[in-house]
């Protein structure tokens, strides 16, 4: 019904027709707005120009892989978001559950195997850590959503404790029988490739099966948003709690259902980083929910709660990786990213802002 | 229209006050007092700290690959690119142990394959070590 050149010739005449100082204020809305994307843009052109390599398909493949491995972390922290929360102990809690699962599924004749009683690594075995670890997600996850909810306490604050918290159970968990904080290393075969394992390649490229994994996670993701009531309480307790309660929406349940299924997610985020990575240190997923929390907020699960799409996450998780892969292969080194990553999310929050205000 | 003293005032400033007191934000922003012109400045802003740090690194791009040779000989650190080999370093050496190679962890469990890996980011390796008998 609409066709998008038909659409773009309206707006080429009504341009035409606005005065001076009209034309003046739709092309700076046009540009501020967009202003993510153009400088995207001209970072993807330069990379383009300096390493032809950057088109290629391997190097498609690579932005595929990075999307996947970021993509389950976001899912969890944007229904925080959609609450108006956030959550800070996401890379934490991934930490922990990257490291529970590295000690359960590590080589059986290893030699520094942390408990040597544990059973052999098979598929059950497999599940069964899968389903540990996502459990030990989600009843951290539900503890924040218990103390948001109950005494409608900022998540910033609780999830900043339970951050915290999180670390020393970590580092606790790493000084167990005489460990002593070293990395967890010498994890099965079996657990790297059914993490790991090549479905397909492209280009020279590996595509590993979690990619399959976050796109089934995508899948449950969306259902669960739009298909079902608890999803749709959850957009109503974000964008207005006192009227979800009066039409008879229990708020309580909704937010910490809403934490405990992040929790869930964070889980399994630490389930495939143990393998992905290798090795587990302490230090594993530390910092990951900023990339999340940007991820979230560039792609349109705002601030203001109430709104968002699985589909932005996706955008702007895959914007985020893209300027990262394109700077990495500029050789721009990490700790700059980090000044980077701060400026785009204060950028994508002014952004959110003013279209909200234009809007108006 | 009268306020709290019984006083009339205009009718247009009782509508510009209710409409002060409307937040323009909700949730996260609700405290938010922004004009767009000021959200232009901050955008205007990060988007020029992004590009002044990236052309800064720009002036010197590459990774630095360092090397740890535990108690070994020093090694030189070297400058790599993204997606490129090492170029492999005359091996350490240490009294009473005999070098086993490149190891991504300290721990040397995981190894670095000097004809396969390549760079991504920065990196430091460690030598690995066994003593001999």
């Amino acid at each position: 019904m609409t066709n998008p050149i038909a659409n773009i010739q309206r707006s080429v005449a009504d341009f035409r027709q606005m005065d001076k100082a009209d034309k003046k204020r739709y092309i700076t809305d046009l540009v501020f707005n967009n202003a993510l994307y153009i400088l995207l843009f001209v970072f993807v052109i330069y990379t383009a120009i300096q390493k032809p390599n950057f088109l290629s398909l391997g190097s498609f493949a690579n932005l595929v892989i990075q999307v996947a491995a970021y993509l389950p972390m976001a899912l969890g922290i944007a229904g925080c978001i959609v609450l108006t929360g956030t959550d800070l102990s996401a890379g934490r809690i991934s930490g922990l559950t990257a490291a529970v699962a590295g000690v359960f599924l590590q080589k059986t004749d290893f030699v520094n195997k942390m408990f040597q009683n544990l059973p052999e690594v098979n598929g059950w075995w497999i599940a069964a850590t899968l389903l540990t670890v996502v459990a030990i997600g989600a009843i951290i996850g539900l503890v924040n959503g218990f103390f948001v909810a109950k005494f409608s306490l900022h998540p910033f604050i609780v999830t900043l404790s339970t951050q915290l918290i999180t670390y020393g159970i970590i580092l606790w968990f790493f000084a167990l029988n005489g460990n002593n904080g070293q990395p967890i290393s010498g994890l099965s075969d079996e657990y790297k490739t059914f993490v790991n394992g090549e479905m397909f390649r492209l280009g020279n490229v590996a595509v590993p099966r979690y990619v399959l994994y976050s796109i089934i996670l995508i899948g449950i993701m969306w259902f669960i948003w739009n298909k079902t009531t608890f999803g749709k309480n959850m957009f109503a307790v974000g964008s207005n709690a006192e009227a979800a309660k009066v039409s008879g929406v229990n708020v309580f349940w909704t937010t910490v259902l809403v934490h405990t299924l992040a929790g869930a997610a964070y889980g399994y985020t630490g389930f495939i980083e143990g393998a992905r990575s290798g090795s587990v240190a302490p230090n594993t997923g530390l910092n990951t929910e900023c990339d999340a929390i940007a991820a979230c907020v560039i792609g349109g699960v705002s601030f203001v709660g109430g709104t968002g799409k699985i589909s932005g996450i996706i955008l702007g998780v895959v914007i985020l990786r893209l300027i990262f892969v394109a700077l990495t292969m500029l050789g721009v080194d990490s700790s700059s990213l980090y000044i980077i990553k701060g400026a785009i999310i204060l950028c994508a929050c002014a952004l959110d802002m003013r279209k909200y205000l234009v809007k108006k | 229209m009268e306020d709290y003293n019984n006083n009339q005032i205009p009718e247009e400033e009782e509508v510009q006050k209710q409409e002060e007191q409307i937040p323009k934000f909700r949730g996260l922003y609700r405290y938010v007092n922004i004009s767009v012109k000021q959200l232009d400045m901050i955008i205007g802003l990060c988007i020029l700290v992004i590009i002044i740090v990236v052309a800064i690194e720009l002036m010197d791009p590459g990774f630095t690959v360092s090397f740890n040779s535990l108690g070994g000989t020093d090694v030189a650190p070297q400058e790599q690119m993204y997606g490129d080999l090492i170029e492999e370093p005359i091996p350490p050496t240490r009294e009473g142990y005999t070098f086993t190679g490149w190891y991504r962890d300290s721990a040397c469990f995981v190894p670095w394959d000097v004809e396969k890996d390549t760079v991504e980011t920065d990196t430091t390796l460690y030598a690995g070590w066994e003593k001999i008998e």
